[in-house]
């Protein structure tokens, strides 16, 4: 009892402010029909599981290694777009695993070249590693454009990646022939794998700079045995290139989108290690000019991303198992969705889309889930709650935390990247999508409490909620008593309402909700 | 090979301030070795410059004969050695239980040690489910003493354990760290000297970032003119 009363008054202001939240909720509802409250209820949960998707990763990185990755909404981003590319253009997917596997060996063998250079105890001198740098993006760059790969032209509409989207969704997506070699395959294969080990070594060199020189001279087989394997699948995907592709295309679009979910996550884990490992490390113990980098990375993403996809929007199809409107829809219950593969639900006389209000959510809930149990469960779990606190101290007990940092930042970086493709069918593609939730997602973690990995869920939702009851609001009007006329939050009012719901909240705590004091 | 742990002349940097401007420190196996000093004289510093958190920028420092300075601090703690860091630096949000078992290094290190750890510290026992935050100051200081001892460490490095403790529990602690000294190498930062004087058999005096004075801890007892001039009344 003691314990009760004592928690209570520790977390007097907590409690209050969850109370006054929660009664805001209810009188927000009582002016609506029962099935405009739910829909918008479900609407902000789908909003807030997006947002929970990027807020995660952004939580645990800050918490962990106190860097905050202004390039994390980008890296969503180019998630949604790397999982477009899956799902409307297989063939330039499967074309683009050989050249991406290939360079990756050199990479994957970092620790060989560590040891390589480690054995010769006295460090290369810097223009040998710039003359390897240079070497190895001359390599990259002849590999890169002689290597046939079938893609999509953004300049010109017919080839855009707006009609593709259109035609698949009208069933009539007609993929353009394979091309063929034009320099000898072996001359741009070896070219691509010299490269990627050209560019390895140069990093690795750069990256013992100002370092005592030695170290560990001795390897582990994983690397090598790593490396082999991704030669290996590399050569298998140039050899089955077009079976590959055929069934990619053929199979059903509902299993397609998972592979693209999937290969997005793949894509940001990768992404994310080798941005922490080459970029992030040699500043850990610069915070500003981690900021300016991650800064200047979101910026080169978008950059990117409009060089290969283009500026304009385009869709992201509906997948079949969301986008059915014929008979037997809108689906009365789950079972009837499942069999009609319908777009919409009826839920209290409403209709609820199933994809937006149901999957996206689902699958938010299931990454809730899972990223409790990874934490809460197990020893790396265990290591990331100690890191957050005190990553030295964690360290000092024998623990190789720079390894759970680049776990960390990858992981971090996949859920990002495979929320872009959850968002992308719903959304849309868009050069700003990232920096629009990026925004979200901070002010989520700033409600929620920086670090908290609860917090971060929380502040995720109330942000949906708030966003979604403002915008419904803006339709329904609210009567006030001293106005004649309902009044109708504008639609400017949005992003200002959830920015005033953070100010006020970090007015009253300014930890946040769920935050702690150092 | 009697000194299990050398340290010869290092010289630390923390940012422009070079805090150690030679430091050498010697621990004999199996032995309590106290640094004494006043505050910010860089008893704290050596202590971090040998784990690695602090690498010294100049120097060597040994651990059963082999050099060890440069390498990272997982590492050097990985070959033995156990830290316990002044202000009691426990895992607030990690349950008492866990804060005991991520310091296992193999698996079963906790299981092999409870005995011992339990012994020393009858009170964790009770308080195993609870979260690292609830705990008392000693209990607290109890918990980051017992964690250093889940792994097999050859050398525990022990900052200031009696700083802000009731005088009974400073008891226990006392109790606590001759005991586990039977079986490990200690060395010890700390400020009162009563503690010190009955624990430690050798003593080093660092003053102004270097080691001034060192000797048996019976000699510096009786030699009032050295304490009173590096350590201040007695």
């Amino acid at each position: 009892m003691e314990a009760v009363g004592q928690t209570l008054r520790k977390n007097r202001t907590r409690l209050v402010t969850l109370a006054v939240l929660a009664f805001l909720f209810f009188t927000a509802i009582q002016g609506m029909e029962t099935s405009d409250w739910t829909i918008t209820l479900l609407r902000g949960l789908s909003v807030g599981a997006v947002t929970f998707l990027v807020a995660a990763g952004l939580s645990l990185i800050f918490g962990l290694m106190d860097v905050l990755n202004l390039a994390h909404g980008e890296l969503f981003m180019i998630g949604a777009y790397a999982g477009w590319t899956v799902y409307v253009r297989p063939d330039t997917f499967v074309d683009l695993l050989t050249p991406v596997a290939l360079v990756a060996v050199g990479l994957t063998l970092w620790p060989l070249w560590h040891a390589l250079q480690a054995g010769r105890g006295r460090q290369p001198s810097r223009v040998w590693l710039w003359v390897a740098l240079a070497g190895a993006v001359v390599l990259l760059w002849f590999g890169l454009t002689r290597y046939p790969t079938a893609i999509w032209d953004h300049e010109v509409y017919a080839e855009s990646p707006i009609t593709y989207s259109l035609a698949l969704d009208q069933g009539l997506l007609n993929l353009p022939a394979p091309p063929d070699f034009e320099a000898s395959p072996f001359l741009v294969l070896g070219a691509l794998l010299l490269g990627g080990i050209g560019l390895a070594v140069a990093l690795v060199g750069f990256s013992r700079r100002g370092q005592p020189a030695g170290g560990d001279t001795t390897i582990s087989r994983t690397p090598l045995l790593a490396g082999a394997l991704l030669l290996a699948l590399g050569l298998a995907a140039l050899i089955f290139n077009v079976p590959l592709t055929d069934w990619l295309l053929n199979m059903s679009s509902t299993l397609r989108f998972f592979v693209a979910m999937a290969v997005a996550a793949v894509v940001g884990v990768l992404l994310g290690a080798f941005i922490e490992v080459t970029m992030i490390r040699p500043l850990y113990a610069r915070p500003m000019y981690q900021i300016m980098l991650t800064l200047g990375l979101s910026f080169i993403g978008i950059e990117a991303v409009r060089a290969v996809w283009g500026r304009p929007e385009f869709t992201f199809p509906k997948p079949a198992l969301w986008d059915a409107s014929g008979e037997g829809c809108p689906a009365t219950g789950l079972g009837g969705w499942l069999e009609n593969q319908c777009s919409t639900i009826l839920l209290f006389d409403g209709r609820v889309r199933t994809y937006n209000e149901v999957f996206i959510i689902f699958v938010g809930l299931v990454v809730l889930i899972g990223i409790w149990l990874l934490l809460q469960r197990t020893r790396i779990g265990m290591i990331i709650r100690a890191g957050v606190q005190d990553s030295e101290m964690v360290e000092a007990l024998g623990i190789n935390v720079r390894q759970v940092f680049t776990l960390v930042f990858a992981l971090g970086v996949g859920l990002a990247a495979m929320g872009g493709v959850l968002a992308a069918p719903s959304i849309g593609l868009s050069n700003d999508m990232g920096t629009r939730l990026l925004l979200l997602a901070l002010i989520a973690l700033a409600i929620g409490g920086l670090t908290s990995f609860p917090g971060a869920a929380a502040g995720a939702v109330l942000v949906g909620l708030v966003q979604q009851f403002i915008i419904k609001y803006g339709q329904l009007g609210i009567n006030l008593p001293f106005l004649e006329e309902p009044f109708k939050p504008s639609p400017p009012l949005v992003p200002a309402s959830v920015v005033l719901l953070m100010v006020i909240i970090l007015l009253v705590l300014p930890q946040g909700l769920f935050g702690r004091s150092e | 090979m009697d000194h299990l742990l050398e340290v010869r002349d290092i010289h630390t940097f923390i940012g422009q301030f070079h805090i150690l401007e030679g430091v050498s420190v010697s621990v004999p196996v199996g032995s309590i070795t106290v640094l004494l000093g006043r505050n910010g004289a860089g008893k704290t510093t050596t202590l971090k410059s040998i784990l690695g958190l602090t690498p010294p920028g100049r120097g060597q420092v040994l651990f059963e004969g082999q050099e060890i300075q440069g390498r990272s601090s997982f590492d050097i703690a990985s070959l033995g050695i156990g830290y316990v860091p002044e202000h009691r630096a426990i895992f607030r949000d990690l349950s008492v239980e866990e804060n005991l078992k991520i310091a296992e290094r193999q698996k079963g290190d906790l299981a092999r040690k409870a005995d011992l750890i339990f012994s020393l510290f009858p009170d964790l026992k009770r308080l195993i489910k609870l979260p690292g935050t609830n705990l008392s100051g000693g209990q607290q200081q109890m918990l980051a003493v017992a964690r250093a001892l889940v792994a097999d460490n050859k050398l525990l490095l022990i900052d200031e354990p009696s700083e802000g403790l009731a005088p009974v529990i400073i008891e226990q602690m006392i109790t606590a760290i001759r005991t586990l000294s039977a079986e490990t190498t200690v060395l010890l930062v700390e400020q009162n000297f009563v503690v010190a004087e009955a624990l430690a058999e050798h003593y080093v005096i660092i003053e102004e970032g270097q080691a001034v004075k060192q000797g048996l801890m019976a000699d510096l007892v009786q030699d009032q003119a050295t304490i009173h001039r590096y350590l201040g009344a007695a």
